[in-house]
C-alpha cells in the first residue's frame, strides 16, 4: 500500500511539473542562447572533424574496395568468358576436322573396296570366260571326234547290210567314199 | 511549453562575463553526436566486402547523402561533402531523438537553427566571392529578364539571398516546435478527457508520432539539401 502511495505521488509530481503552464515560448528567451550556440559549435566541431577525418574515410575506402573488387571480377569473369568462347571454338574447329576426316577414310576405304571387288570380278569373269572357250574347245573336239566316229559307224553299218543285202562284199574305200559324200550333205541337219 | 525550456545542469560557467552553463540542451546535442559517432564507429569497424546491416546503413547513409550532393551541387562540391554528411546526421539524429518521451528537442530552438543557418549563409557567401570575386554579385542579376523588369528582380533576388538564413532556420525551428506542441495539445487532451473521451486524441496522438517521425527525417533532408542548392549556387555560377 506504501509502495502504491509513494508511485501515485511521484507520478502526479512529474506529471504536474511536466504539465505546469509556462508563459510563452522558452525558444524566446535570451538567457541560455550564449550557452547554446557555444555548446553547438563545440559539439558540431567535435563530430564534424571526428566524421571527416576518421569515419568518412573509412566508409569511403571500403566503398571503392567493394567496387574495385567487384570491377576485378566483372573482369576475370569475361576473360574466363572469353577463354571459354575461344575454347569452344577450337573444339568446334577439331570436331569439324575430325568429321572431314571421317568422310575422307570413308570415302577412301570404299573406293578401295570398289576397286578390289572390281578386280575380283574382272579375274571371276576372265576365269569364266577362259572356261568357257576351253568348253567350247572341247566340245568343238567332241564334235569333230563324234562325226569321225559315226562316220566310222555308218560305214561299218552301211557295208553290213550292203553285205547282208545283197551278199557280196563292196568295195570298202568306195562305201566309205559314198558315206562320207552323204554325211557331209547331211551333217548341217544334225548339228 | 516546458518541454522547450533550457534549464541549467551542473555548475554555472560562465567565461568574459557570458553564462555559458551545461544545459539541457548541450546534454541532448552531446547524446545525437554521440550516437551518430558510435553508429559510425560500429558501420566502420569491420570492412567487410558483404557488409553487415549495421555497416550497410552506414554505407546507405554516405550514398544518400553523397548522391545529394551531386545530384544537386555537382562533383565541384566533393571538399564540402563531410560537412553535408555531419550536417544532415547532426540534424537527422537531433530530431529523432527530440521525438523519444521526456527528451530535449535540440532543433527546436530558433538560436540553434539560427546559428547553423547563419554559418551555412556565410561560408557559402564567402566561397562564392573567393571563386567568383566580384562576378558572385550577378547572382542577384538573372539573366533572360527584360530591362524593366530588372531592377525590380535585382531587389527581389538580393532580398530572397539575405532571407536564406531566416528561411532555412525558421523551416527547421517551426517544424519541430509546431510538431512537439500538437503532439503536446493532444497529449493534453488525452488526459482532460479521460477514460471515456481520450481515445479518440490517444489515437491522433498516434498518428502524429508518425508523421512527425517522418517530419523529422524530411527536415534534416530538406535542411541539407537546401545547403546543398545555396552551396550549388556559389559554385556554379548559373545566371
Amino acid at each position: 500500500m506504501k509502495r502504491y502511495l509513494l508511485v501515485i505521488i511521484v507520478f502526479s509530481t512529474i506529471s504536474t511539473y511536466l504539465f505546469a503552464a509556462e508563459a510563452g515560448m522558452p525558444q524566446l528567451d535570451p538567457k541560455y542562447w550564449a550557452s547554446q550556440a557555444f555548446w553547438l559549435i563545440l559539439v558540431f566541431s567535435i563530430l564534424y572533424l571526428s566524421i571527416a577525418k576518421f569515419y568518412l574515410p573509412k566508409i569511403k575506402k571500403n566503398l571503392d574496395n567493394r567496387e574495385n573488387k567487384i570491377k576485378e571480377d566483372l573482369d576475370e569473369a569475361n576473360k574466363m568468358k572469353s577463354l571459354s568462347e575461344k575454347k569452344l571454338k577450337e573444339y568446334n574447329v577439331i570436331l569439324e576436322n575430325s568429321k572431314k576426316e571421317v568422310t575422307k577414310i570413308l570415302l577412301e576405304s570404299k573406293n578401295t573396296l570398289d576397286k578390289s571387288i572390281q578386280n575380283k570380278k574382272e579375274t571371276i569373269e576372265k576365269d569364266i570366260e577362259n572356261q568357257l572357250t576351253k568348253a567350247q574347245k572341247e566340245i568343238l573336239e567332241l564334235k569333230t571326234s563324234s562325226i569321225n566316229s559315226i562316220n566310222n559307224i555308218s560305214q561299218e553299218i552301211s557295208s553290213n547290210i550292203i553285205e547282208k543285202m545283197s551278199g557280196d562284199k563292196l568295195n570298202e574305200s568306195s562305201i566309205k567314199a559314198v558315206v562320207e559324200e552323204v554325211s557331209k550333205k547331211n551333217i548341217g541337219k544334225y548339228l | 511549453m516546458q518541454q522547450f525550456s533550457v534549464h541549467k545542469i551542473g555548475p554555472e560557467i560562465k567565461i568574459a562575463g557570458i553564462d555559458l552553463s551545461f544545459t539541457n540542451a548541450s546534454l541532448f546535442m552531446i547524446i545525437s553526436a554521440s550516437i551518430i559517432a558510435i553508429f559510425l564507429f560500429f558501420g566502420t569497424k569491420e570492412k567487410k566486402i558483404i557488409p553487415d546491416k549495421i555497416q550497410l546503413i552506414a554505407e546507405l547513409f554516405y550514398s544518400f547523402v553523397a548522391k545529394m550532393i551531386n545530384d544537386t551541387a555537382g562533383s565541384k562540391a566533393k571538399p564540402y561533402f563531410p560537412f553535408i554528411f555531419s550536417l544532415f546526421m547532426f540534424v537527422l539524429l537531433c530530431n529523432m531523438v527530440g521525438m523519444l518521451p521526456y527528451a530535449f528537442t535540440v532543433t527546436s530552438h530558433i538560436i540553434v537553427t539560427l546559428i547553423m543557418a547563419l554559418f551555412i549563409f556565410i561560408a557559402v557567401t564567402i566561397i562564392g566571392f573567393l571563386k567568383h570575386g566580384l562576378k558572385y554579385f550577378s547572382i542577384f542579376v538573372p539573366s533572360g529578364v527584360p530591362a524593366i523588369l530588372l531592377p525590380l528582380i535585382t531587389i527581389i533576388e538580393i532580398i530572397s539571398y539575405l532571407s536564406r538564413p531566416v528561411s532555412l532556420s525558421v523551416r527547421l525551428f517551426a517544424n519541430m516546435m509546431a510538431g512537439h506542441t500538437m503532439l503536446k495539445v493532444f497529449g493534453g487532451f488525452v488526459i482532460s478527457l479521460g477514460i471515456l473521451g481520450g481515445w479518440l486524441p490517444l489515437g491522433f496522438s498516434v498518428a502524429l508520432t508518425g508523421l512527425e517521425i517522418l517530419v523529422a527525417f524530411l527536415q534534416a533532408y530538406v535542411f541539407a539539401i537546401l545547403t546543398c542548392i545555396y552551396l550549388n549556387d556559389a559554385l556554379n555560377l548559373h545566371h
